[in-house]
């Protein structure tokens, strides 16, 4: 107790949020949490860190009445916390009942406190970081929480479990107190969002920490476009928010990179692959996990936007990625449609469960393009109709060519109709320039560009 | 509770206990399966430009993406296969 409360002294005299965060946090050595937890008894504690608080700061740093209380509040809560983390911890004959779920209650207990400190005991807004610690271990508590009750349930409830199903959502019971912390994580946003002081002393700085939190909380609930709301609700308040590039660089990568991954699941793939190439930037060069991510992302992306692929040394440093997308590129770049095919079903069950699957699908045109192309350019050059003049691509192509080069991979013969269908939709998506002449069986191809963007 | 019974015949361990070993068997597979999928917190809160992914890449940026088709590979070769392939279909059209 007295460590904690020097360094919450040393914090409210340096006005230093982080530190004072610090003070908040569960995550600590066994002993610690148990020397803080035999400090005080339920009778006594509040008294204790009433003392401790007004005893903290002296001077002009003394904290009022008010605050004081609203503190008093908040480490109570805390402290009880520490207590059923130890229950955890040290199983004993006293404490049967352990489990996250009451951590998880007892947690929300204290950022209920922090709140209300906010919003009734005058908490200064350079405090905030407690409330990304509230936060961010409240998220933990909830899923280490659910994933006890699920384990529970499936262990010792199974036969019994069913038969009393009817009214009930299993997916939502699954994740019952992951939406219950969403909930709690929507108040810290509006908490924040609508904090009307000036700009310098205002909890609006603490928006982009807790937006995250929701992002990472609605992704893992799979209601991912929940996080819209958010965006709405943001950019409504714009005006009078700071820029994000006034925010701590891991909290705009973190942003950037939810910004484009949602962009990404509606095919907004412009804007997707701007806010990832920006969260790609911003990245701290050795984080390579989250770089990894975004490269997740960002490679099927490009291959949309402006079809091109990742190179051999972009995909260096990261052995899953190169398993993910060179299988795939090779196949593009040669135009091999069929093992295109092939690498794909290979890939399914990875490509859906990254929700990349869909996109990466659509590479197949691209495929598609470069092996018309190579019929393109295999059929050579025709006489130039006046002397002098530069030789010219045969522009004059048998549709019967570009259903030979379609059936070379699969060793199966395909229909004209199919390959004209083909033709018509590569035409349509701008891949390729031209027009098919049905009567004549060819493909009339652009002389200039007949396959824009790739020199032909 | 009901589940204390249960779990205690099963294994004989008080639902406390459980807890925390849960903790500690589950990490390997949840780190194949979900926290595969999260985005990470970074150790540090901020990082000065110089260590950012963009100065690391500055000079190559333009290595990092390629065209995806591939003139590389001798058009001969594929020229040769269309032409057989052609013939089969051929072939195969006049049966």
């Amino acid at each position: 107790m007295d460590v904690l409360f020097g360094d919450f002294a040393d914090a409210q005299a340096n006005r230093d949020g982080y530190q004072l965060s610090r003070t908040l946090s569960p995550d600590l050595p066994h002993d610690r949490l148990r020397a803080l937890w035999k400090s005080c008894n339920a009778h006594d504690v509040k008294n204790v860190l009433k003392r401790n608080i007004q005893n903290s700061a002296s001077g002009l740093n003394r904290l009022s009445h008010d605050e004081t209380q609203g503190w008093v509040e908040v480490y109570y809560h805390y402290w009880k916390a520490v207590g059923e983390l130890l229950a955890l911890q040290e199983p004993s004959a006293k404490s049967p009942q352990a489990s996250w779920t009451k951590v998880y209650e007892v947690w929300r207990d204290m950022l209920s406190g922090l709140i209300r400190g906010y919003n009734n005991h005058g908490f200064e807004a350079w405090t905030i970081p407690c409330l990304y610690v509230a936060g961010k271990h409240l998220r933990v508590f909830a899923i280490r929480a659910d994933k006890e009750r699920n384990n529970n349930n499936n262990s010792s409830f199974n036969a019994p479990g069913q038969n009393f199903q009817d009214d009930f959502d299993p997916e939502s019971e699954q994740a019952q107190q992951l939406e219950d912390c969403a909930r709690q994580l929507n108040r810290i946003f509006n908490l924040c969002l609508s904090d009307r002081a000036p700009l310098e002393e205002s909890r609006k700085w603490g928006i982009y920490y807790v937006i995250n939190l929701l992002f990472k909380t609605y992704f893992k609930l799979n209601s991912a476009s929940l996080s819209k709301n958010i965006l709405k609700a943001l950019s409504a308040g714009r005006g009078d928010m700071p820029p994000l590039s006034a925010f701590p660089k891991s909290q705009q990568v973190t942003f950037k990179y939810y910004e484009g991954v949602l962009n990404f699941l509606e095919e907004n793939y412009l804007e997707a692959e701007k806010h990832l190439t920006e969260a790609w930037g911003l990245c701290h060069r050795n984080a390579m996990r989250n770089k990894e991510m975004i490269l997740t992302y960002l490679v099927p992306c490009h291959l949309i936007t402006t079809h091109t692929l990742p190179t051999q040394k972009l995909l260096e440093p990261y052995p899953r990625l190169q398993k993910l997308f060179l299988p795939l590129s090779r196949c593009i770049k040669k135009g091999e449609l069929h093992a295109f095919d092939l690498a794909l079903q290979e890939g399914e069950d990875e490509f859906v469960k990254r929700r990349i699957y869909l996109t990466l699908e659509r590479g197949r045109d691209v495929a598609l393009r470069n092996l018309l192309r190579k019929v393109f350019i295999a059929g050579g050059f025709v006489e130039p109709a006046k002397e002098g003049e530069a030789p010219a691509r045969r522009t004059r192509v048998p549709i019967a060519e570009f259903a030979a080069a379609i059936s070379l991979g699969s060793q199966e013969t395909i229909d004209d109709d199919e390959v004209e269908c083909f033709l018509a939709n590569m035409i349509y998506k701008g891949l390729m320039k031209g027009y098919i002449a049905r009567e004549h069986g060819k493909v009339v191809l652009s002389k200039n560009g007949a396959f824009p963007g790739t020199g032909v | 509770m009901a589940s204390s019974t249960t779990t205690a015949k099963k294994d004989d361990k008080a639902p406390a206990q459980q807890a925390a070993p849960a903790e500690q068997q589950q990490p390997t597979q949840k780190a194949a399966l979900e926290e595969d999928d999260e985005f990470e917190d970074f150790p540090v809160d901020d990082w000065p430009a110089e260590e950012t992914e963009a100065a690391a890449t500055k000079d190559s940026t333009t290595h990092l993406w390629e065209e995806s088709w591939d003139d590389d590979d001798t058009t001969d070769d594929f020229s040769n296969q269309l032409r057989e392939e052609l013939k089969k279909v051929e072939a195969s059209k006049k049966r």
